[in-house]
Parts: C-alpha cells; sequence; structure tokens
C-alpha cells in the first residue's frame, strides 16, 4: 500500500523513511524550500532551521513547525511550504544570521554565488532590525595554504565544512570550538590550514556556502564561460571533474554530486593540480635531436624523419627490432591505436604499457584463478559489506577518494584488516594490522588460509559448486610450517589468526591490493591467494564483496584492455592462438607477427643485446620510474631511435632522438577505463596548446604516413572500431556512455556489469593453486651484505614521477621526497630527522633526507620517487616477478650512513 | 506532614554510609527483584505507579523503559541524568550528597529491569564534591556484591560508572549529555532516532533523571499502587523542590504532589512565607526555562481555582495564564525584585549555555542578552520589546533541543505578564539605575 502525504494540500506518494526536504524537493522542485545547513553529499544536520516547515494532521489545522531536513514525513500529514507563518519564521531566522554577517556583497568572492545571498533574497530580507553588537566580522583572514583560504567573518555556523572533512574525507580537522555565540570553526588544534594536518582535498571549500572556506582558484564562485564534464587524468578511482573555463581558460575544478564514482569529492590532485596544463614548460613543437641538441622541426619533417628511420630499421633488423611502450595515462582508443600501430603497420608484439611495472601480476593471477584480470566489483559496494581487508596499498595517498571511503566505513565499525609494512593512515583505523616484512606477502597469506581451513571456515558449497584444485591445495597450505612463515613474516600467528577468522566469519568481506601485492618476485602468487581467499570464504560474484585491485593509473585497466600487451591483443585475446590470430589479420587488414612480444624489462635486455633498436614511449618517464636506472639509461643510448610522445621534457625525453609534443587530458577527448572497469568519458575541456597535438591523432597521422589508413582520431569512430574486436566493449557506444559511464562487459544491447562471476567463472570453475613462499633473490643474494629493506611508496601530494604535480603547488605543499626511518635504526647511524642519508644498493647510490618515524619498523625503510632529484631508482633492483615481469620496488636490499653531502646523483 | 519517600531517612546519622543505608533498609529494592527473576515486571510495577520523569519534561518513566529496543546481541544501557544545572534547581544534588546509595540502589534495580548490564551516572562538573561521594558508595557497593560480576548469586552483571561532565548546561539534554558521555562535542543530536533506539554507543538506551531513578526504589519496595496512591490524577508519588528567593526557608523539600502552592509557599512546614514581611510578587516555579507567573496567577488558575503542585494544575490555563512543574526549581520573588533583572540574569546564562548549533537559539540567546543589557542599562528603546518577543518566537520550538524552548519561554512569559516594567525601565531609564525611585514608582515600601 502506497503512503501518501500532502503538500500545501496536493497529496503525494511518500517513499518509506524519507525525509520531508527530499519528500518536497522531490514533488515540488528543488529550491522550492529554502536551505542552509543541508548538502547532497552530507547527512542532515539541522542546524540552520531555515527549512522549517509547517506540519498539521488534518488540512490546515494545528500546526506544528518542523525542520524538513531530518524530520522523516508522516504519512497523511499536510506539509504546508510557505504559510504566512513559515515565511516570517525563515525571514527573522536569515535576519539573525546577517547580524553577524559583512554585507559587503559586492565586493565578495561568492557574490551572486553565495547561497546565503541566495536565501536572503528569497525570504526578502530587507532590513537587518538589531542594533550593534559583538560581531565576528574581524576575524583575520587565512591565506596561509598553497590551496586553501579562509575568511572566517563570513561564516554562519552550518557546519557543512566540518561536516566535509568528517563524513566525506573523514580527516576530522575542522571542527567547532566554544559555545553558542562564541562557537566557531577552528582547523586542528586552533590553526592555519598550512599548519593543520589538512589533506587539502577541498571538499570543505565546495561544500561553504558562503566564502568562509574557499581555495585560491575560488572554484565555487568563478563566473565560468563553460562548465565541461570530465574524468581525472591522475589515479584508477576515475573521478569525475566539473572543469569550469573562462575563454578558453581553465579557472577552476569542482567534483559533481551525481557522479557515482566521487560523489561531489575528490582529492587535491584531482580538484587542485591542474596548473601544469598551460605551464611555460610544456612542449610546443616537434624536435628533433641534432648533434646532441634538441632543434624544433614541423611535424610533416618529424613524421617524415620518424618514419624513414622506422622504415630502414625495419628492413635491417626486421620488425622486432621496433617496440612501443604505451601509456596508461592516454585513452583507450589512442591505446588501442598505439598497438594497432606496432602490430599492423610494423608488424611486430612489442608492446607493452606501464601497467607492467604495476598491475600485470594482478592481471595474470586473477587471469589464471578468476578468467579475469579485472576489478570483481565496484567501490560503492563498500557501502553493502562487513569486512574490509586491504593489502599493499595505501589508498588514502594513492586513491585518496577510495581511502577516505574505506576509511568512512571503518570508522562506522567495520572491520577492517591492513596488510602492509607501514603503519600507514588506514593502518592507524585498523582492527588488524599485520605489519609484515616487505616481500612476504605469500608467507603470510598462506597462514591466513592455513587458520581459515584449520578453524573449519571454508565457505564449502561455493567450494563444491565454483571451483576445483581444492582438495589439493588444501592439503599443501594444512603442510606449511607456521613457525618458519611466522618467523619470516615477523607477524604474530595469534594475530594473523584473528585477521583470517574476522575475514572468514564476516558475511561480506572485500579485498583490495596495491601495488605492495604486485610489485614483487612473487607478485603474481600473492594476487592469486588473495583471490583464493575469496574463493574459500565464498566471497565472490555477489555484492559486497570481491577481489578488487587499486589500478594506479587513470587508465591502466584500458591499456591492458586495448591491448597494449605483448601476449595478448586488443580484448586479452591470446596473439599465438592461430584462429585469434586470423581473426585480428582480417580485422586490421595487416599480415600479424604470431609469436609473443617483449615485455618492457626485456625490451632493455634486447637493446643491451643490441637486438632492439627503435623505442616508441608515450607519456611516460622510464628513467625516473623503471627500477634500476644505470640499466636503463645505458639500454636507451643503444638505440638508434627513441620516439617520446610528451608534455613535458622528462628524464626520459632528454634521451630521445624524436620528441613529439602531445595533449593533455584537458585538451582531447577519449574514454578512461577506472579500477572498476567503469568506461567514462573523458570530454575535451579547451583546445590543445598550440603545437601540440593530441596523442591519438599523432599516432594516426605517423599510420598514415606510413602506408596505413586510418581515419583521424575521434573517440566515437574509434570506439565503433573498438567495439568490433574487443568482446567486452561489444555495446560501448560514445553517445550512450552518459555521465557516468558504463562497467565492462557491455552488451550489445548497452547493460553493463557491476559484479563479475555472479554465476560462473569466466574460465568456467575457479582455480586453487597452491605456491610456498620463496625468498626474492635480492635478499638471499644481497641481503647479508646489505642488511636494511628499503621499500616504496607514494605521498598524497605527488603523481609518480611528478611531471605534472611537480609543476603545481603540489610542490609547495610537499618539496622532497623523504626516507621513512624508525627511530631505532636513525639513532644507530646518528641520524636526525631532515638530515641526508646516503643509501646504497649493489646498483649504486642516492641521497634522501630522512624523516624519522616509527611507521615503519626497524630495519625498513621506504621512500618515494616523486623527485628527479633524487631518482631513487638508481638502487632499486632487477628482480622481477617472473610470469607478469613486474619489477620489485617494494624490496631492495640497502645500506644506510649520513650523509655529508648535499643532493648527489650517482 | 506529607509522606516522605526518598528523604525520610535523610536526617539519620550516617546515611550516606552502607552500613547505616543498609540497616535501615537499603538495597532491599535489588534483592526483590532479582529473587523475583522478572524484569517486565519491575517494568510493570513502574509502570503502575504512575511515575513521570522528575527532570522537568514529566514523562511516564515505564513508558519510557518499554520503549527499550531490544534486538539480539546489543547491549543496552541506562544513563542517569546527574547533569543538575538549572538555575534554581538543586535536588539532585542534595539527594546524591546526602543519600548516594539511593540513587546507587536505584542505578542497580532500574538496570536490572532494562537488560542493561552497565549503566553511567553522568554528573555536572560543578558537582565534583558530589563525585567523591558517589565514587565512595558504589565502591562500597562493589565491595558488599552489589555491583560487578554475578550479583548475590543471581546471575545478573552489573557495572556503574559515573562520568564528570566539563561545565556545559547543554549536557543535560539527554542527546547532548551522550554525545558528551561518548568523548565528543555535547551538541545534541537530531530526533529520530531516539535514544531508546540508538542511543550510547548507538545502542538502545535510557536516560532519567536522577530523582526518577531514586523513586523506583520505594516503587519496587511499597509496590507501583502504593506510589500511585499518592498525589493527584496523574502526578502521583512524591517530588522534591528546591526552592530558592524570598522566601524565610529556602531549601528542598520532598512534597506529595497536590499540595496547594498556596501551602508549600506559605506554610511554616515548607517555605514559611516571604521574609521581611513582603508581599509576593512572581514565581518561577520548575526551574528558570518555566514561565514566570504573578502572584496572582500562581496561587489561583485564571478560572479562580486554586492552584495546586501537579504538572497538570501550574500548567492549567496553557502558557498564557500557566506555567509547569518543570523540574521543580521554584523561585520565589518579593515585591522588591526586578522581574526584568532576574530575566537578565536567565538570559545571560542561555546565551551563555547555547551550544551554538541551531542559528535561531545561536543568535537569539545573544540578541535577548544584549536587547535586555541595553534596556537595563538605560538604552531601551520600545521597538525593542517586540523584537524580543519575534525573537523568543523564532527560538520556540524551532530548534534541535528544548534549549531554546528554555530560554524562549521566560522572556516570553515576562513580556506577557511584565510588559509595564519593561515600558517603565525604557522610558524612565533613571528607574533603572535608582532603586529607590524604583520602589517608589512601584509603591513598594522599602523594608
Amino acid at each position: 500500500m502506497n503512503q501518501t502525504a500532502y503538500i500545501n494540500d496536493v497529496a503525494y506518494t511518500i517513499e518509506p523513511g524519507e525525509t520531508m526536504l527530499s519528500f518536497i524537493r522531490k514533488h515540488i522542485g528543488k529550491s522550492h524550500v529554502p536551505t542552509l545547513c543541508d548538502a547532497p553529499n552530507l547527512d542532515p544536520f539541522g542546524a540552520c532551521r531555515v527549512c522549517c516547515v509547517d506540519v498539521a494532521l488534518t488540512p490546515g489545522g494545528n500546526m506544528k513547525t518542523m525542520a524538513s531536513c531530518h524530520t522523516p514525513v508522516i504519512a497523511n500529514s499536510y506539509i504546508y511550504t510557505e504559510n504566512d507563518r513559515i515565511q516570517k519564521l525563515r525571514k527573522n531566522i536569515v535576519e539573525l544570521v546577517l547580524t553577524d554577517h559583512p554585507l559587503d556583497c559586492l565586493t565578495c568572492e561568492v557574490n551572486g554565488n553565495c547561497e546565503l545571498q541566495t536565501v536572503a533574497a528569497k525570504v526578502g530580507i530587507r532590513d537587518v532590525r538589531y542594533p550593534e553588537g559583538k560581531n565576528h566580522l574581524h576575524t583575520p583572514k587565512d591565506r596561509s595554504h598553497a590551496y586553501m583560504t579562509s575568511d572566517l567573518s563570513k561564516c554562519i555556523n552550518c557546519g557543512r565544512c566540518v561536516r566535509a572533512c568528517d563524513e566525506v574525507q573523514g580527516e576530522l580537522i575542522l571542527s567547532f570550538a566554544g559555545r553558542g555565540f562564541d562557537s566557531h570553526i577552528v582547523k586542528g588544534f586552533d590553526q592555519s590550514f598550512a599548519e593543520s594536518d589538512c589533506v587539502s582535498c577541498g571538499a570543505c571549500a565546495q561544500a561553504c556556502p558562503t566564502s568562509a572556506i574557499s581555495d585560491i582558484f575560488e572554484s565555487k564562485s568563478i563566473n565560468f564561460t563553460e562548465k565541461t564534464r570530465t574524468v581525472c587524468t591522475y589515479c584508477g578511482v576515475g573521478c569525475n571533474l566539473d572543469v569550469a573555463t573562462i575563454n578558453g581558460k581553465v579557472k577552476s575544478i569542482q567534483a559533481p554530486y551525481d557522479a557515482e564514482v566521487n560523489i561531489g569529492h575528490t582529492c587535491l590532485k584531482g580538484r587542485y593540480a591542474f596548473s601544469f596544463y598551460n605551464h611555460g614548460d610544456r612542449l610546443r613543437s616537434p624536435l628533433i635531436k641534432r648533434n646532441g641538441r634538441f632543434e624544433e622541426v614541423s611535424w610533416d619533417e618529424a613524421y617524415d624523419y620518424i618514419a624513414d628511420k622506422l622504415t630502414a630499421i625495419k628492413a635491417q633488423y626486421g620488425p622486432d627490432a621496433i617496440g612501443a611502450i604505451s601509456s596508461a595515462r592516454c585513452t583507450n582508443e589512442e591505446n588501442y591505436l598505439m598497438q594497432k600501430f606496432i602490430r599492423a603497420v610494423i608488424g611486430t608484439n612489442n608492446v607493452d604499457s606501464c601497467a607492467r611495472v604495476c598491475h600485470s601480476p594482478t592481471a595474470i593471477g586473477m587471469q589464471k584463478t578468476f578468467g579475469t584480470g579485472a576489478a570483481t566489483n565496484s567501490i560503492e559496494e563498500l557501502e553493502d559489506t562487513h569486512c574490509m581487508m586491504v593489502i599493499g596499498a595505501n589508498p588514502t595517498s594513492a586513491h585518496p577518494v577510495t581511502g577516505s571511503k574505506i576509511k568512512q566505513q571503518a570508522m562506522r565499525g567495520k572491520t577492517l584488516i591492513v596488510i602492509d609494512p607501514r603503519r600507514t593512515d588506514l593502518a592507524k583505523y585498523a582492527h588488524y594490522h599485520l605489519q609484515l616484512r616487505p616481500g612476504t606477502n605469500v608467507a603470510l597469506l598462506n597462514m591466513m588460509l592455513y587458520y581459515i581451513i584449520a578453524e573449519g571456515l571454508e565457505a564449502k558449497e561455493f567450494i563444491d559448486k565454483r571451483t576445483e584444485g581444492y582438495d589439493e591445495f588444501r592439503t599443501q597450505v594444512l603442510n606449511i610450517d607456521l613457525s618458519k612463515m611466522e618467523e619470516i613474516t615477523g607477524v604474530d600467528r595469534a594475530l594473523v589468526k584473528k585477521a583470517a577468522i574476522a575475514y572468514a566469519t564476516a558475511p561480506l568481506a572485500m579485498s583490495f591490493h596495491g601495488l605492495g601485492v604486485t610489485e614483487h618476485f612473487q607478485g603474481t602468487y600473492a594476487v592469486m591467494q588473495i583471490a583464493d581467499l575469496a574463493m574459500i570464504t565464498g566471497n565472490i560474484g555477489k555484492k559486497g564483496c570481491g577481489v578488487n585491485p587499486l589500478r594506479g593509473q587513470n587508465n591502466v585497466q584500458g591499456a591492458a584492455d586495448m591491448g597494449a600487451q605483448p601476449y595478448q591483443g586488443a580484448g586479452y585475446l591470446d596473439v599465438t592462438d592461430p584462429e585469434i590470430h586470423k581473426r585480428y589479420e582480417a580485422f586490421y587488414g595487416a599480415k600479424l607477427p604470431m609469436h609473443e612480444g617483449y615485455k618492457i624489462p626485456e625490451m632493455y635486455d634486447a637493446a643491451l643485446e643490441g637486438k632492439f633498436k627503435a623505442l616508441w614511449l608515450i607519456g611516460e618517464d622510464i628513467v625516473q620510474t623503471e627500477p634500476n636506472t644505470n640499466k636503463v639509461k645505458a639500454s636507451l643510448e643503444q638505440l638508434d631511435l627513441l620516439v617520446v610522445q610528451e608534455i613535458f621534457m622528462t628524464e626520459t625525453a632528454s634521451f630521445a632522438d624524436v620528441i613529439l609534443p602531445a595533449a593533455t587530458f584537458l585538451e582531447k577527448s577519449g574514454t578512461f577505463t577506472n579500477g572498476e572497469r567503469r568506461i567514462q568519458r573523458v570530454n575535451q575541456v579547451v583546445k590543445p596548446l598550440e603545437g601540440t597535438k593530441p596523442d591519438g591523432q599523432i599516432i594516426v597521422e605517423i599510420m598514415n604516413r606510413m602506408g596505413y589508413a586510418q581515419p583521424d582520431y575521434h573517440p566515437d569512430t574509434m570506439l565503433q572500431e573498438i567495439s568490433q574486436i574487443v568482446p567486452f566493449f561489444k555495446g560501448v557506444k560514445w553517445n550512450e556512455l552518459g555521465i557516468n559511464g558504463k562497467q565492462w562487459p557491455v552488451k550489445e544491447d548497452g547493460t553493463d556489469t557491476r559484479i563479475l562471476h555472479t554465476e560462473t567463472f569466466t574460465r568456467g570453475k575457479g582455480k586453487f593453486r597452491f605456491k610456498d613462499f620463496t625468498e626474492t633473490e635480492e635478499i638471499t643474494t644481497y641481503g647479508k651484505q646489505y642488511p636494511y629493506i628499503l621499500t616504496t611508496n607514494r605521498e598524497l601530494e605527488h603523481y609518480n614521477a611528478g611531471t605534472m604535480t611537480r609543476r603545481t603547488n603540489n610542490a609547495i605543499i610537499l618539496s622532497d621526497d623523504y626516507l621513512l626511518i624508525n627511530p631505532n635504526d636513525a639513532v644507530k647511524h646518528a641520524i636526525n630527522n631532515g638530515d641526508m642519508v646516503c643509501i646504497e644498493s649493489p646498483r649504486g647510490k642516492v641521497d634522501v633526507k630522512a624523516r624519522v618515524t616509527d611507521e615503519v619498523k626497524p630495519g625498513i625503510l621506504s621512500t618515494t620517487f616523486h623527485f628527479p632529484e633524487v631518482m631513487i631508482n638508481i638502487v632499486t633492483s632487477d628482480v622481477h616477478d617472473e610470469h607478469a615481469k613486474c619489477p620489485e620496488y617494494k624490496v631492495v636490499s640497502v645500506n644506510i650512513r649520513k650523509s655529508k653531502g648535499k643532493y648527489k646523483v650517482t | 506532614m506529607g509522606k516522605k519517600l526518598l528523604l525520610k531517612n535523610i536526617d539519620i546519622p550516617g546515611i550516606s554510609s552502607y552500613e547505616v543505608y543498609r540497616r535501615e533498609g537499603g538495597y532491599k529494592s535489588v534483592e526483590k527483584v532479582l529473587a523475583e527473576k522478572n524484569p517486565e515486571a519491575v517494568v510493570e510495577e513502574v509502570k503502575k505507579s504512575g511515575l513521570r520523569g522528575r527532570g522537568g519534561a514529566g514523562f511516564p518513566t515505564g513508558m519510557k523503559w518499554s520503549f527499550l529496543a531490544k534486538p539480539e546481541g546489543v547491549p543496552r544501557y541506562l544513563v542517569c541524568n546527574a547533569d543538575e544545572s538549572e538555575p534554581g534547581t538543586f535536588k539532585d544534588r542534595y539527594l546524591m550528597e546526602h543519600i548516594p546509595h539511593l540513587l546507587v540502589e536505584g542505578m542497580i534495580t532500574s538496570s536490572y529491569a532494562l537488560g542493561a548490564n552497565k549503566s553511567f551516572i553522568y554528573i555536572r562538573g560543578e558537582y565534583f564534591y558530589v563525585l567523591r561521594i558517589l565514587e565512595k558508595a558504589i565502591k562500597e557497593a562493589y565491595d558488599n556484591g552489589w555491583l560487578g560480576k554475578n550479583i548475590k548469586g543471581s546471575g545478573f552483571d552489573h557495572d556503574l560508572y559515573v562520568q564528570i561532565g566539563a561545565g556545559a548546561y547543554i549536557c543535560g539534554e539527554e542527546t547532548a549529555l551522550l554525545e558528551s558521555l561518548e568523548g565528543n562535542r555535547g551538541n545534541p543530536r537530531i530526533k529520530p532516532p531516539f535514544p531508546a533506539v540508538a542511543g550510547l554507543y548507538g545502542c538502545p538506551t535510557v536516560v532519567n533523571n536522577v530523582e526518577t531513578i531514586a523513586a523506583v526504589v520505594p516503587i519496587i519496595n511499597d509496590g507501583g499502587e502504593a506510589y500511585a496512591a499518592i498525589g493527584v490524577e496523574r502526578s502521583t508519588g512524591t517530588k522534591l523542590i528546591s526552592a530558592s528567593g524570598h522566601i524565610k526557608k529556602p531549601g528542598v523539600y520532598e512534597i506529595e504532589l497536590g499540595l496547594p502552592v498556596e501551602e508549600f509557599i506559605f506554610s511554616d512546614e515548607y517555605c514559611g512565607g516571604i521574609i521581611n514581611g513582603r508581599k509576593l510578587k512572581a514565581v518561577v516555579a520548575g526551574g528558570s526555562s518555566v514561565p514566570v507567573l504573578p502572584a496572582e496567577l500562581i496561587l489561583k488558575t485564571a478560572a479562580g481555582t486554586p492552584r495546586i503542585m501537579t504538572y497538570e494544575s501550574l500548567a492549567d490555563g496553557g502558557f498564557a495564564t500557566g506555567t509547569m512543574l518543570g523540574s521543580g526549581g521554584f523561585i520565589v520573588m518579593d515585591e522588591t525584585a526586578s522581574v526584568l533583572r532576574n530575566l537578565h540574569t536567565f538570559a545571560r546564562f542561555y546565551h551563555h549555555e547555547s551550544c551554538g548549533q541551531c542559528s535561531p537559539c545561536r543568535e537569539g540567546t545573544r540578541w535577548m542578552d544584549q536587547i535586555l543589557s541595553n534596556i537595563l542599562k538605560g538604552n531601551g528603546k520600545m521597538k525593542d520589546i517586540e523584537l524580543l518577543w519575534d525573537i523568543q518566537g523564532n527560538i520556540e520550538g524551532k530548534t534541535i533541543c528544548p534549549l531554546g524552548d528554555a530560554a524562549a519561554w521566560p522572556v516570553a512569559s515576562a513580556i506577557r505578564h511584565f510588559r509595564k516594567e519593561f515600558e517603565e525601565f525604557i522610558e524612565n531609564p533613571a528607574a533603572v539605575k535608582d532603586v529607590k525611585h524604583y520602589y517608589s514608582v512601584n509603591n513598594i515600601s522599602e523594608a
């Protein structure tokens, strides 16, 4: 039975539990009832009282005034939204608020975009009757921060910023101090924005209805000429962004509330770190290196130069002497084009992407276990789950929006298990933090599997019906040497047992993993164990569970989907399979090779061996980011041709023979696929900077130049082509992606898929495979001589090599790489906070600034590689995952000493 | 002589100690409920007694208890509101200070009825010396097996904690109290959900006043019917009244509900009449927040019937001519008192104590204070009266918690019943400064 209630004597059907405000908004209109403290992404607060309505139980009967924002609709009640009493009340309340508000609208930042102004106009304030009195109009402004600003004289105490900081970001930096009329907003311990622990996510600035909290871009008030919705180019969360432009210039960014991925939230990279796009350092012309110097040339000249060189190399050494590293920062369409160019025009499978150095073990491990190498579920299911297990990932820094969602759930009391050598931000909120020695994931995950089996907590029905290989697996797991594993991991077995039981007994448990799982010698195995944990507990194929890799880059999922891999073409189809080979040849209309190509590390080896002569590189600074820098440099020097498509001159670009200036994400259209398989539209916001072209167009032009007819780059036509060859893109159409995109597989009729493996696994049955722990060669070979273990991590403020973020104000907030070192170790080497520390590994040595902290255990060090001044990858190792060839960035045997020198790159 | 249930043993030397309290029949109610092993029956008994919340709102206690949600596997809590901070109210302090075991006993008995294995007494920060008394009593109760695991072999476990507030009146509001108890800023919560469903730490919780919980002890000992036999209609049992102001014998009195107001003020058994033989001018009958009434309306209703000390009689006539029993803070003003000055004291209090969450209360309490202050400095204007009327109207019933009402009602009632005094102070500022002049224009004899 539908229940009804009346709004101004007209009957409407009510939904169970809905508030009067949402009821009225749905039926009468969004701005019918004025509000000040209400915000779309925050819980009702009930503080401003401007939303009050009169409620009676009979038409026009005895009225009671109620705040509509937090009061549930009463069935058969009569709600009066703007009778005289209510109008007078609203007017009086706003008048009261205005008694402590500077009436300087004309010179105010938010003039014309101020919610208080709008509400005051709506309720019709003409004068303020109150005498002079105490006020907060002289509260000083805070201009201390690189992005955030505050002018609390404009504050109306609606609490939206405080709630955004709590409920959206979960940082708890903003709070109320004082009581009654004296209540006011404070940051941290009554500090400035810069002094506080603010993470600059900007949620408060977006939430503030006035200009009390804002940002340097005045993002909520800017009177833009155009607002374009696009997708963030940083991490794999895939936040939607509303980019405001004035006369073709980007002015500010806000997070749309109707974005399913980020619901009005984003981090300081997405919201504020965009000013790189028209930075003076942008490359603006094709460059050819002649006599050791780059000379500006025309596009034609550059294309001719490249085409001639490639043709010559191909003729002399064969197509396999040529290869490309495509870019996870580029669109699906561009990645598709890149692999098509290499395969169909050059005739080799030597195409890879930076997925190699991050989540390639995830793709292989999950393919082997489930049949599909992608996240099984969606991030929004955090709402449904009961237990979250985060392994080798630091999402509050690397995937901030997902990180804050996990944190929110943990703060609400859901079980959180963190497996990480560092006491990450999430570890501080975790019920169980298993602080293992880097490189021992396999040992630890086997211990968890052991306890689940030993305690009889397996999901027997699921295992019987949906999986294979369990009996053998079970025996092998039960045979592991627990004491040895406990010693290897350094984690108390009782704690592991508790965590295992918590994961196994939760009705629904979700796992998340990052590069701390994959960037290891046994990375693929660890991924398979995470998948095993999900299968053994039946946490697959339903809402609120699954295995959810936190994909690093904005389109690392898409780069692999599109075939930027040497063994699989577009759509993960095996290039060595004769049937598939035939299909690709027919589709591309070209002769294709049938053997696998080089993976990235194999390209370096082949170059050093003289077998690999030309490399085409898009948007990746391999010199700064690939491990063992000196080897990478040496191999680049061996090449006859290095073509780099870039937006800035990078460490790698300086090695190039030809540099092609590319356009940024703000300057082109296409699609990115986020970590939950969601294909979202990237829409061009501004025209490409003069002299630059979208990467896709550059590839199209070189394809044509080399004799392959490929139409100009446009996402619509590109997707038409892709949907014919990539099975799970069958129903993807540019015009049907909508504002929130679609999650693949997308059927021909356009329906998408939220959850994978609901009925059967892609490979039929899920496959259990046991693997015992093996120590990495890095430790067995160098461990004695270099007793410290260095691992690598990310800082919130910077993205990877920092090519973009270092060219924004983020560099003001964090301007150095730091070495995290335990106080015990620091004392041993007389190292103080801020001292330079020399890290030495078998590959080389670098100097890094020390940050003494108990975030890491004694014997363990951790640092970032955001800054070329440090070049930490000089020391990182040459060990790779044995299946995926993903480098082991996470375990490096090193020695340390206090350094005398300043920054020093050897 | 009225019947006494709570204070009957108050004069026995050493009653604050466990030995004497026990000797005088203390903890019998606990023995009784543990022996009968029927928590629902205890709730029924309280329902039968007609006991109503003694904190001020007067909500039937038994009904409140029966609303407590009882989901499987979720703890339930009893919280005692001992954050007695209303100006003019000091009965809970008196009770806790002199007969602390009565509260401890009531907490155990009530917790048994509610199935709560943990309970909390949240005590006003300024009552730090009472805290020590309570803690001693609780320790004695633990030492004698009335608290802890398996109480007296019954299988019932109970732990009782005292938490001291930090000096905020708002924390006497039950949801702000729960926030504060959890360690958060003491801001009231929006309702629903009500504490009976999601209270302390999100679990079902009953919050009761000290006196309410103490009253459970005689109700269980003598039966709900015996309790209900005292009083008039829906105002059953006895009530503690904190009497203060221009009376001969200020103090805490336990009265049978139904006692005539006139008898309470003038009889020697209670307040003993007005000091110095002056005339009664006004009474604030139930703590600072209830409407102030002039002498003629406090002694008799508008209809002319004598007012008696019950929830119903004091409220007779609504706010136009009536007031409330409230928490029983009975403030008597003689003819020399200025209702306006007294009102300003209250307004300053509410300005100081508003939490600042709801805009009408945050801004309004401050303006009421300032406007009254202006008037009392001789800077008032006639339109200030209308402004005050507007402000109180914006606050009353428009805020998350009742602090807003509490701040509005004194202002509204003072304007309603003593508008002349406002006008005099505004028209003739000298009257404000010169007491003699004030007396002369008001026909008050100086004593």
